[in-house]
């Protein structure tokens, strides 16, 4: 009844800012990176980018609370760059990482697509995936399991 | 790691069907690919059943019973980004034609044998719309033909889902508005049904270890992919520097959207993640020269608050001070006065505190 609405966990809230730098004091070039409406889905993904960047001296996240929706990410760098930047460079990589992959699997779609056209698969077009029935076959064999 | 960093990801398509996909990912890290199989099961938006209105419901299920039962039907949210909007985001108060979708149920038996009411009877019907929103959005365009049915409604070779069975002289009577939302929020919004994630078949990195009673590799059967991948020779060392690189997925989705979706909006909704990161952290820094401008504590508060609190906390900070003082001017006596000076003056900065503490 008293519950926050659900999408507080996914959501920024007006005004919220999603990054929050906190420079560590005792340690030189280090910071704690508070990264909010995030999980580890991002989380682990940048750590081990991180971990893989030569500049890297330690890289490593928490999330606190499972019910807190922020993580907590703490990067030392080598001083040739500032924690940050490296996580911008992180985030760069892995979104070039992403680019290169996309266009694999459209690659590799359009060519199951040409397949499929040929009766072996079920058709997967993308602009009518439920209307033609093409994919029948494979559904119309519960049938037979049905005649037993 | 370098070594592997070096190498460009790869992707082989094993299998491809309507409703699933089997595919081979290589040389990405581990955490890369459980944030791929992550962001396809909780982070895809689809739309699904979310509120129920229910006239009349004479069977033996409970009103609850069904509507969760409702809720968890797939619904065709093909191109879902576009053809319809979060109704948090949307300018209406509670629902219209551009973030819902308005499905009906009305179904009565009049047989003497039961009658399974099933996703079938699902009929959408456009929302009674009060006259021309103000913006007109072009959603509605975007979508196609069957946006928002049931999955397998127009398609005879599929099955329908069973809702509930009803008997002679029994009804089932309600509205239902199906929204669009993602799955980190209820299960229902996950376009997969199943995703099968493995790595390392031969368990050659011991990652995991096997419990057996005599021998393990009796005991424990390999899975169809360890045929991708050497067997380990019974005298190998362990390589204790190995990483998998080598990660089989099969996606299976509930029909909602198709495979080839659901692998490309991961992937995009990956690099959204990110690239919010990046304006995130780019956004950091005017933040900081604000604050070394600012003439002083009370006035940073606001300032950095402004977003959050938008031009009502601007004018708070500003008018409530003010009339404060203008009271205790005006009283005879300030201590006296409830609201005096020091009340009046302080409980701005208590709520700034509050807010930035």
């Amino acid at each position: 009844m008293n519950a926050p609405p659900r999408h507080e966990l996914y959501v920024l809230e007006d005004g919220e800012k999603p990054v929050e730098i906190t420079e560590d004091t005792k340690i030189p070039n280090a910071a704690t990176i508070k990264i909010v409406k995030q999980d580890h889905t991002l989380a682990n993904m940048l750590r081990a980018q991180l971990l893989a960047m030569p500049q890297t001296l330690f890289a490593g996240y928490k999330v606190p609370h499972p019910l807190h929706p922020y993580f907590l990410i703490k990067i030392q760098t080598d001083g040739t760059i500032t924690p940050q930047d490296l996580l911008e460079q992180a985030c760069k990589k892995l979104i070039a990482t992403m680019v290169t992959l996309e266009s694999k699997f459209t690659r590799e779609f359009s060519y199951k697509d040409v397949e499929s056209t040929t009766g072996v698969t079920a058709n997967t077009g993308l602009d009518d995936p439920y209307g033609t029935g093409a994919g029948g076959a494979a559904y119309g064999r519960g049938k037979d399991y049905l005649d037993f | 790691m370098q070594a592997l960093e070096e190498l460009e990801p790869t992707v082989r398509i094993r299998e491809l069907k309507k409703d699933r996909v089997n595919f081979v990912l290589e040389n990405v890290d581990l955490a890369f690919a459980n944030s791929l199989r992550r962001v396809v099961m909780a982070d895809i938006p689809t739309v699904a059943i979310d509120m129920v209105e229910i006239e009349t419901n004479t069977s033996v299920l409970p009103d609850e019973f069904i509507a969760h039962r409702l809720g968890m039907i797939p619904l065709i949210s093909t191109n879902c980004d576009e053809a319809i909007r979060y109704t948090r985001d949307c300018i209406c108060l509670a629902g219209c034609s551009f973030c819902s979708i308005m499905l009906v149920l009305n179904v009565a038996c009049h047989d003497d044998t039961t009658m399974d009411v099933t996703s079938d009877h699902l009929d959408v019907v456009p929302l009674n719309a009060e006259g021309p929103l103000p913006d007109s959005g072009d959603e509605i365009q975007k979508r196609t033909e069957h946006f928002g049915h049931p999955v397998g409604k127009n398609d005879p070779s599929t099955p329908p889902v069973l809702i509930c069975k009803i008997r002679k002289g029994q009804e089932l009577k309600m509205r239902c508005i199906a929204k669009k939302g993602i799955a980190k929020e209820h299960a229902k919004w996950s376009p997969c049904s199943a995703v099968s994630f493995e790595y390392d078949p031969h368990n050659k990195l011991r990652h995991t270890t096997y419990w057996y009673e005599k021998d393990i590799k009796d005991e424990w059967p390999l899975s169809e992919n360890a045929r991708e991948e050497e067997p380990p020779r019974d005298d190998e060392p362990f390589d204790y520097n190995a990483k998998p690189n080598k990660f089989y997925f099969e996606i299976e989705t509930d029909g909602s959207l198709n495979p080839q979706e659901v692998v490309m909006k991961g992937l995009a909704e990956l690099q959204t993640k990110l690239a919010n990161l990046i304006l995130g952290l780019k956004q950091q820094p005017d933040l900081e020269i604000m604050q070394n401008e600012g003439v002083g504590m009370a006035h940073i508060q606001p300032q950095t608050q402004a977003t959050g609190w938008g031009e009502t906390s601007a004018w708070s900070q500003q008018t409530s001070p003010r009339t404060a003082g203008g009271a205790s001017q005006w009283t005879s006596s300030p201590d006296n006065n409830p609201w005096g000076n020091s009340a009046g003056w302080s409980s701005p900065s208590q709520k700034a505190n509050g807010w930035n503490m």
